[in-house]
């Protein structure tokens, strides 16, 4: 879809030196968009910045037709960004790009790194928690961090979690890879996943948000215990439909001949197996 | 959903604009790499209201291109080193030509390669797919910034004599309508225009993107992995028309302006400076309907000033 969205909301949430804003669009969209998707959003009416701003869906109230969305200010498209205001109209593209599978049955754990937590939102939201485990792990630079990027959405949500920062002050000390480990080495017996049938008894599965690094990590550790993987991807964007091929990533595909895919249309989320890590490719 | 106010069929201004054997309905066209292969954009702009669609340059061989970062955003300009990634000639005969058939629209090849020999291949397969297909291709955009590999890697078209060897090339190979490309990173833009006319291009397309870089202040390197990268958008938009006024006045052949066309009126100054038509590139990333609009404010124009047809501001600015 393009269309002129209403904004309901654009304010800045948690402390000032986080620079977390929500931004909650009012509009059809709702109505097609889907955990893991973004849209792609135009700062200002002027052509500088020129590019639009690619922001991943947090949060989807169809019967409202809403949608949440939260960003950082880290330069001029997101600073520009902050300067809507509440019933002005943006002009949206979107929703756009692939969702993360949505289960079914059995088990899921969201990782997510820094900021990579807001699709994890949105996924967390359409899982039937009757039906299927979930448990999240968040891990964050500190507790001011992970309270200004709602820490409290989370805690109403009433989802089973954990948190870790690297200063120890919320949570666990360290990274966010080291809590999934453990939980693993002491949680996967209790699962199988036969991944011909995308079933098994218990399945479990991981959906992860966050800096390269972790994902990649993410991945190895998933490896090891036999457990798909779905990851968010992020790469700079121009167009957001699949035209200028600005935002690949590169994949392996089953008889090992590298590929590229688009980030934007083929993506964001991909299978975690797929994707070659290495930037120099 | 935004929809474009009126249907460009429905006015009084005559578009139909004749590029010296290729006539289009419209003299607004998608810049190559822009516009995919004519399928990204097809659920917001309906191609069958422009005047051509360039598809993406294609290579004889299938390209991986550069690794990301590939973009880099800078005042009111976008730096991209995609590195011409491409499926390669023969999966887009198989593949994309059947489906860029079907569009109700005229379709542009844009060639790219690395020898002469490359150049004619592509020519000739290109040739021959198309009568296959119903003569579906309308024209070949010929981009001649490509590295010559078998001379140092030094650009076919930053040399008269190189430039002319390639579309020469070419011509020898296929009846279609060839458009030469200029890179603007030469020294006498006009030089080259002179040359590819000689070869025998029936059009020229001007600009391509001008080489750039941006650094990171951070990590203290270069943003594109591939250090280098072409810029486009409004920025350049003041040297594209520049070289479209002085090329309109060095050759007779048609010209096709683009570089950093965003609005109707950018439409109108290309063509004021010589431009029969012109192309629409980094424009389509902001706004997927720019081809539309900058449609309908060329008519308004036209209307407003009692133009018969927009061939009729070609040149004026002279």
């Amino acid at each position: 879809m393009y269309l002129k969205a209403r904004v309901l909301e654009n304010r800045f949430i948690g402390h000032p030196s986080q620079k977390i804003y929500r931004l909650v669009l009012s509009g059809q969209l709702a109505l097609e968009a889907k955990p893991g998707q973004f849209v792609h959003l135009r700062v200002a009416e002027s052509y500088d910045p020129l590019l639009r701003r690619p922001i991943s869906i947090a949060g989807i109230d169809r019967e409202k037709e809403k949608v949440v969305l939260y960003y950082r200010v880290t330069g001029r498209g997101t600073e520009a960004l902050t300067r809507i205001r509440e019933n002005d109209y943006i002009s949206v593209l979107g929703p756009l790009g692939t969702g993360f599978t949505i289960p079914q049955t059995g088990g899921i754990l969201l990782i997510a790194g820094g900021i990579g937590v807001f699709p994890l939102f949105a996924l967390l939201d359409a899982i039937d928690r009757t039906k299927v485990q979930v448990k999240m792990f968040w891990g964050g630079e500190h507790r001011l961090f992970l309270e200004s990027a709602d820490l409290n959405y989370l805690q109403k949500t009433g989802a089973d979690y954990e948190l870790a920062t690297m200063d120890g002050s919320a949570g666990y000390k360290g990274l966010v890879t080291d809590l999934l480990q453990a939980y693993l080495q002491e949680h996967a017996s209790g699962h199988s996943f036969d991944s011909k049938s995308n079933s098994g008894t218990n399945p479990l599965r991981v959906a992860a948000c966050g800096p390269k690094g972790m994902l990649q990590t993410v991945v190895n550790i998933c490896r090891q215990y036999n457990i798909p993987v779905e990851v968010s991807l992020e790469e700079r964007m121009a167009c957001g439909v699949g035209a200028c091929l600005g935002c690949v990533c590169t994949v392996r595909e089953g008889n090992g001949v590298l590929k590229r895919k688009r980030v934007c249309k083929e993506g964001p989320i991909f299978s975690g197996e797929e994707v070659v890590w290495d930037d120099q490719v | 959903m935004i929809r474009s106010e009126q249907s460009a069929e429905q006015n009084h201004v005559c578009l139909e604009t004749d590029l010296n054997g290729l006539t289009l309905r419209n003299p607004v066209l998608t810049a190559s790499g822009t516009y995919g292969f004519g399928e990204e954009y097809a659920a917001y702009c309906s191609v069958s209201q422009l005047g051509a669609i360039t598809v993406k340059g294609i290579t004889p061989l299938p390209r991986l291109g550069n690794p990301v970062p590939r973009l880099a955003e800078t005042p009111a300009g976008l730096l991209n080193s995609v590195g011409l990634e491409n499926p390669g000639l023969e999966e887009f005969q198989r593949t994309y030509l059947p489906k860029l058939a079907t569009l109700d629209t005229a379709v542009i090849v844009n060639i790219s390669g690395f020898s002469l020999e490359d150049y004619a291949l592509m020519a000739r397969a290109l040739d021959e797919s198309s009568a296959e297909h119903g003569n579906c291709i309308k024209a070949l955009e010929v981009n001649i910034s490509c590295p010559n590999i078998e001379h140092g890697g030094m650009a076919f078209g930053t040399d008269p004599r190189s430039a002319e060897q390639v579309i020469k090339t070419v011509r020898e190979n296929t009846k279609l309508p060839i458009i030469a490309k200029l890179s603007p990173n030469v020294t006498d833009i006009a030089e080259i225009a002179k040359a590819v006319e000689s070869a025998g291009a029936n059009v020229i397309s001007l600009i391509n993107t001008l080489l750039g870089m941006s650094i990171d202040i951070d990590t203290q390197r270069p943003v594109l992995a591939n250090k280098f990268g072409g810029l486009s958008g409004p920025a350049i938009k003041p040297i594209a028309l520049r070289m479209v006024y002085q090329v309109f006045e060095t050759v007779r052949i048609p010209l096709i302006g683009m570089g950093g066309i965003t609005t109707w009126q950018d439409a109108v100054e290309f063509m004021l400076a010589g431009a029969s038509a012109i192309g629409i590139g980094t424009a389509n990333f902001v706004n997927p309907l720019a081809p539309l609009d900058i449609l309908h404010g060329l008519v308004a124009y036209c209307e407003q000033r009692g133009y018969k047809s927009c061939r009729e501001l070609v040149g004026l600015a002279h």
